[in-house]
């Protein structure tokens, strides 16, 4: 029998701050919310919008991946990452770099500071992507999963690389065609790029893992994995060079991409040897059912048809809460309660565990603040998506009341996790052990 | 597995039970991680692996396996191998793993 390593976790100095960050960025965000009502009646360009689109991409998600990623990526790739000093200066960038476009943004200064913020955010995605390229280069073997992990690091650096010539563009003006021109393939190359593809390499090792499921056959993820890239690069091509009308065809490429993955997932919880399904695996459920509203979404968009201009403002407004507060949001609400739990344990109890008693990882959060968090964002992401589609500020508030309850049970649980701390530990004492 | 006595070995698995799989909350031996046990003279070898390589939980399980056996057998040397082959599988759960699983 083959020996096998030991631990290859990072240090929790690494991980921890990215989900503190991330707390606090939900919060902001909710709370900016309660202030923008009035943003969701006309265009998505809009500088209220812009502050909630990259807190939310940022501060929120972005960050919380970076910080589960570097968990994660020596469980996926069976190797330490390559370097934890790298990833903290990472987090300093993506933090303060968050930090400076959110202010710009808001107050809408698109001078020096978002030039200066966007410079700083591209420093952050280029070191990940280089920490994610080299620490996939050790893997014992290259799997799907880094396939999908190390494509999406580049399609990442990809998004902050226009981000960096839009946010110069704003100044300089150099760029051929209009802004919003740009912005659209900033967005989707981030969505499909990014978030997409990330979520499907770390989603179809995680999920069933969690499940205790079966998941041998990578055919679809394969075929999932060409789709998607397929898909962005023909898209990408098209709205720079040719501005066809297929763009609903490369939609199509992505969706089905998609429902490869999720067709994947759907046999491996065929095969699930565990029948419990917690509150965090519930919310990851919740998530990839709200996965569909995107897809629809994305051929009424890029299709356009005939529907009037301000019906079509509402929708791009839906598809873009359908990916960010929707798809993104439930999923990481979701996850953070499989991943942090763990990850605080195995800090907090590694040393006794075999000597004393030791809680487990679920019972580090409480679950009444858990249940809720889930219930109040389902209705916040309902109310928000209704109130847009209705043009109705009062229920657009109530939807951003809702989000910002979620995000405070939300910061509560993962504030008290993260300043837990082992105490009162009581031996062993031997009987029945399933007792 | 190997054993002098069947009544150690059996003491060996009933004391491992007390280290739980903190994801699944199903103690290591009904999870079937604990491959094989073997007592040469004072040295008290045990190999087991994980659900899944890479596992961050190595470290843990592997420390909480070492001081666990060492305080139930003080005057052992313990010896603890993770191995990844055969690789985990969900057959090796045993029937009680399977009724936990079940929520039975």
């Amino acid at each position: 029998m083959a020996a096998a390593s030991t631990s290859n976790s990072p240090a929790r100095w690494v991980v921890l701050p990215h989900y503190a960050f991330a707390a606090l960025s939900f919060v902001v965000l909710s709370v900016l919310l309660l202030f923008s009502t009035d943003a969701f009646g006309g265009h998505y360009f809009n500088p209220k919008l812009l502050t909630l689109t990259h807190v939310t991409v940022l501060g929120w998600a972005t960050m919380l991946i970076f910080g589960a990623l570097y968990q994660l990526l020596p469980v996926l790739l069976d190797c330490r990452l390559y370097s934890e000093k790298l990833a903290i200066y990472t987090f300093g960038l993506l933090a303060s770099g968050t930090v400076l476009l959110a202010c710009a943004f808001w107050h809408f200064q698109v001078g020096a500071l978002l030039q200066v913020a966007a410079i700083l955010l591209f420093a952050a995605f280029l070191l990940f992507t280089i920490n994610v390229f080299q620490t996939a280069r050790k893997a014992p073997k290259w799997t799907i999963e880094a396939d999908f992990i190390v494509t999406a690091s580049l399609w990442l650096l990809v998004t902050g690389l226009v981000g960096v010539l839009m946010a110069f563009n704003f100044t300089y003006a150099f760029l051929p065609e209009q802004h919003v021109h740009y912005l659209q393939l900033h967005a989707h190359i981030g969505m499909a790029g990014w978030f997409l593809l990330l979520i499907i390499g770390v989603g179809s090792k995680l999920i069933p893992m969690f499940l205790l499921a079966h998941t041998e056959n990578t055919k679809k993820l394969n075929w999932a994995y060409n789709f998607v890239n397929g898909g962005l690069v023909l898209f990408i091509f098209d709205h720079l060079f040719l501005h066809t009308v297929f763009v609903p065809l490369y939609a199509a490429l992505v969706a089905a991409g998609v429902g490869l993955f999720l067709w994947f997932l759907y046999e491996a919880a065929q095969t699930r040897q565990r029948q419990d399904v917690d509150l965090g695996m519930k919310q990851t459920f919740v998530a990839l059912a709200l996965l569909l509203l995107p897809l629809v979404l994305v051929f009424v968009v890029s299709s356009k048809g005939s529907l009037p201009q301000e019906l079509l403002s509402s929708l791009y407004l839906v598809y873009g809460l359908s990916v960010f507060l929707g798809f993104l949001s439930a999923l990481i609400l979701g996850q953070t309660f499989k991943t942090l739990p763990f990850i605080i344990w195995m800090h907090a109890y590694e040393d006794y565990v075999g000597r004393f008693k030791t809680p487990l990882p679920k019972d580090l959060y409480i679950h009444t603040l858990l249940r809720w968090q889930n219930l109040c964002y389902l209705a916040g992401f309902i109310l928000l998506i209704m109130g847009v589609l209705l043009r109705m500020p009062p229920v657009i508030l109530a939807g951003a009341i809702c989000f910002t309850v979620t995000a405070l049970l939300y910061a509560t649980n993962v504030f008290r996790m993260l300043l837990h701390k082992a105490h009162n530990l009581k031996p062993f004492t031997y009987g029945n052990a399933n007792a | 597995m190997e054993t002098q006595t069947p009544d150690f070995g059996d003491e060996v698995f009933e004391t491992l039970k007390y280290i739980i799989d903190p994801e699944i909350g199903i103690n290591i031996v009904d999870l079937g991680l604990v491959y094989r046990i073997s007592l040469d003279e004072d040295v008290l070898e045990v190999e087991l692996t994980l659900t899944t390589p890479g596992c961050p939980m190595s470290g843990t399980i592997t420390k909480a396996t070492e001081q666990i056996l060492l305080k139930r057998f003080p005057n052992l040397d313990v010896k603890v191998n993770l191995v990844w082959s055969p690789p985990w599988s969900t057959d090796m759960i045993t029937p009680e793993g399977m009724r936990q699983l079940e929520g039975r």
